[in-house]
């Protein structure tokens, strides 16, 4: 049996799974469901939850807990740790695994504008850094509320990818 | 006299540079793709007939460079070049070098290219061959007292526009007096960044219009036909994300006025081979002419499932020298087409572009569904061009069995490694207004004020959740099809994955 706290877009679930006669036996957040998984290719898989079908990629990104969701034409970002973990964590204090501590060039380009300061508090959606890409300007949005630490670049720079654009406070 | 084309070369990329060759191999023809760096294993490459490297990956290297394109078409022989879209589609100089070449430029003449490309120019063609105008005025931005007393003579709010414009380039809306001669400089300073022309002039902007155009084909020998209207009005940042034909506001007879002027402005500019008239209209149902794209359109698969006419081998056929076959009472209008465009990009956030290899790609298939692709899985999406990797066409008895056609193609597209428009195109589905036709160019941003769609439910959120717990489960406990293990290890020997060998051994057993 495992037990894992997954969060996708703020909202925590908590799943416990037990692999038995080839499916797997799944509560999440006290529903319980029946799921069989058939790998399809790297990443992918067909699951069938309670015999409804869902094709579901799932992508990791440099070895943390993030996860990449990619089912019903959209990318859904998620974390995924041990319950345990989890628990440990936040009696500890520390509020998350954070995969937004840092705000990371989602392509190369040109900063044209940096729109937030140092020690700012920023709400979700709240415009970030303007980045010039592929002729047109690319408004970064903060994905969660935060606070802003430090800013790694200034307004004409020119970023690569992955990049370090502004480091939150954790 | 007709010159049969042989071979043609494609100065493209992408799904429409794939669209070309289709109807090359259709048509018997050779095809000759050429590509940049970024590009050397890209689809329309895998498609082609021959290919020529033509440079670095970014475009003013490869896809722009004239010389580069003229000397592929050289070496390989080609009697034609087809632009595409986009890149030298609109190129007079572009045009203007094949026909000194002995090169035949799958487009109008060059002169008609520079006519109509200059805006003004074309207003004042359109004016010339009666087609309804936005008010408006040429002015000049360096007198501002003369060019205030013709905005406040349209009335504000007032648009100013880029002459050599494009894209929303060098277009500012002005609301008030006090705001315009500061919007005047800045559209006048984009303007000439951008296109090397600071000239602009003044419309007046019209609240909340409906983009609807008109296709048009014209041969040589002086037949042009319309071939029904678009509407493209839903748009994000000037460029068109959802195109449906026929309109759901134009009637036979409002088709049949605005496919005369289309056919109007055609003849009053020596129009030869496929465009398009853009017109812009108003809530009271009067349309107003707003440029003419001598091109092939990104949508018009649309107009091809309506109208049964492939444009693409239309366009050829005129290059060559055809007539055209057809007569305006031939073009009937059959059922209703609908095209999403499909961006690698980020629809929750500002549309921004997103880069990567797609990890899995699968296109729907099925009744009434079309995907025009530029890519297959495995392919990178690079950061030099634009985003689009394909446009999903769905064709229906009507407007409503398009949509639900539409819905079941983007529920099996599937997509990863990239983000994509698919979600946003499902919620746009389901859009009240949009089912009820009621459309207009400002649609998004009154639907979407905030620019989020809403594309996560807590249903997703629960099966991503659920998704992401199996596959950690699977990866650490290697429960993977086929897998043999590592026999001696400890783990190997755990009742689970003895459980899972057995039934592994079933499956392969029972799978023969």
């Amino acid at each position: 049996m495992a037990r894992y706290q997954v969060t996708v877009d703020g909202k925590e679930f908590d799943i416990t799974l037990e692999y038995r006669s080839e499916q797997f036996v799944a509560s999440v957040n006290g529903r319980n469901y029946t799921v069989t998984q058939t790998p399809l290719s790297e990443g992918r898989s067909l699951l069938l939850i309670d015999n409804e079908s869902l094709e579901v990629d799932v992508h990791s990104h440099n070895g943390s807990g993030e996860r990449h969701v990619f089912m019903a034409g959209i990318e859904i970002l998620t974390t995924i740790e041990d319950y345990a973990v989890a628990q440990m964590r936040k009696a500890a204090g520390i509020s998350h695994v954070t995969m937004d501590d840092v705000l990371k060039a989602p392509m190369p380009g040109l900063v044209l504008d940096i729109k937030v300061h140092q020690g700012d508090k920023v709400t979700k959606g709240q415009p970030l850094v303007v980045v010039e890409a592929m002729k047109m300007e690319n408004i970064i949005k903060a994905k969660q509320a935060g606070a802003v630490k430090a800013i790694r670049v200034q307004a004409g720079a020119s970023v690569e990818k992955g990049d370090i654009l502004l480091e939150f406070e954790k | 006299m007709t010159t049969p084309i042989r071979k043609l070369l494609i100065a493209n990329r992408g799904e429409i540079a794939v669209r070309i060759i289709r109807a090359c191999r259709d048509m018997g023809i050779k095809s000759v793709a050429v590509y940049s760096d970024a590009d050397a294993a890209a689809f329309h490459v895998r498609l082609a007939d021959e290919v020529y490297n033509i440079g670095p990956a970014p475009s003013n290297q490869s896809y722009l460079v004239h010389d580069r394109i003229i000397d592929a078409a050289k070496r390989s022989g080609t009697q034609a070049i087809h632009p595409g879209y986009g890149f030298l589609a609109e190129n007079a100089a572009f045009a203007k070098r094949c026909e000194d070449e002995g090169l035949i430029f799958i487009g109008p003449k060059s002169k008609t290219i520079a006519l109509l490309g200059d805006k003004l120019a074309a207003r004042a063609t359109a004016l010339k061959a009666g087609l309804p105008l936005i008010p408006g005025s040429d002015i000049d931005s360096a007198n501002l007292v003369s060019a205030l007393k013709t905005a406040k003579s349209i009335g504000f709010p007032v648009l100013v526009k880029a002459a050599a414009g494009g894209g929303g380039k060098g277009m500012r809306v002005v609301t008030s007096e006090e705001l315009f001669e500061e919007s005047l400089k800045s559209a006048a300073n984009e303007a000439k960044s951008a296109f090397g022309d600071s000239r602009v002039y003044l419309e007046k902007y019209l609240p909340k219009p409906r983009h609807i155009e008109m296709q048009i084909l014209c041969d040589q020998h002086g037949n042009c036909l319309y071939l029904g209207e678009r509407e493209c009005s839903i748009q994000r940042r000037h460029q068109k994300v959802i195109e449906e034909s026929p309109s759901p506001l134009v009637t036979p007879e409002f088709r049949a006025r605005m496919g005369k002027a289309a056919v109007d402005i055609a003849r009053g500019s020596g129009y030869v081979g496929a465009g398009t008239v853009e017109f812009l209209v108003d809530e009271d149902k009067s349309f107003y002419f707003l440029e003419v794209n001598t091109r092939l359109q990104v949508e018009h698969p649309v107009t091809e499932m309506v109208t049964g006419i492939d444009l693409v081998k239309e366009q050829i056929a005129i290059a060559e020298g055809k007539k055209l076959s057809l007569a305006q009472s031939d073009i009937q209008i059959r059922g209703h087409a609908i095209e999403c465009r499909i961006y690698a990009e980020d629809p929750d956030n500002g549309f921004m572009p997103s880069t990567g290899t797609l990890k899995s790609y699968v296109i729907p298939a099925g009744p009434g569904i079309r995907v025009d692709s530029g890519v297959v899985v495995g392919s990178e999406i690079p950061i030099y061009y634009d985003p689009m990797i394909a446009k999903l066409i769905a064709w229906g008895k009507d407007r409503v069995e398009a949509t639900s056609r539409m819905k079941r193609a983007l529920e099996e597209y599937h997509v990863s490694g990239v983000e994509s428009t698919i979600g946003f195109h499902r919620v746009i589905m389901d859009n009240e207004k949009f089912v009820a036709g009621e459309l207009s160019t400002r649609f998004l941003e009154e639907e979407y004020p905030e620019n989020v769609y809403r594309l996560l439910t807590d249903e997703l959120r629960e099966r991503a959740a659920l998704a992401v717990a199996i596959d950690k489960y699977s990866r650490e406990r290697k429960i993977t099809a086929g897998q043999s293990g590592n026999h001696g290890d400890a783990a190997a020997r755990s009742n689970w994955k003895l459980t899972y060998r057995r039934a592994g051994l079933r499956q392969f057993g029972g799978s023969r």
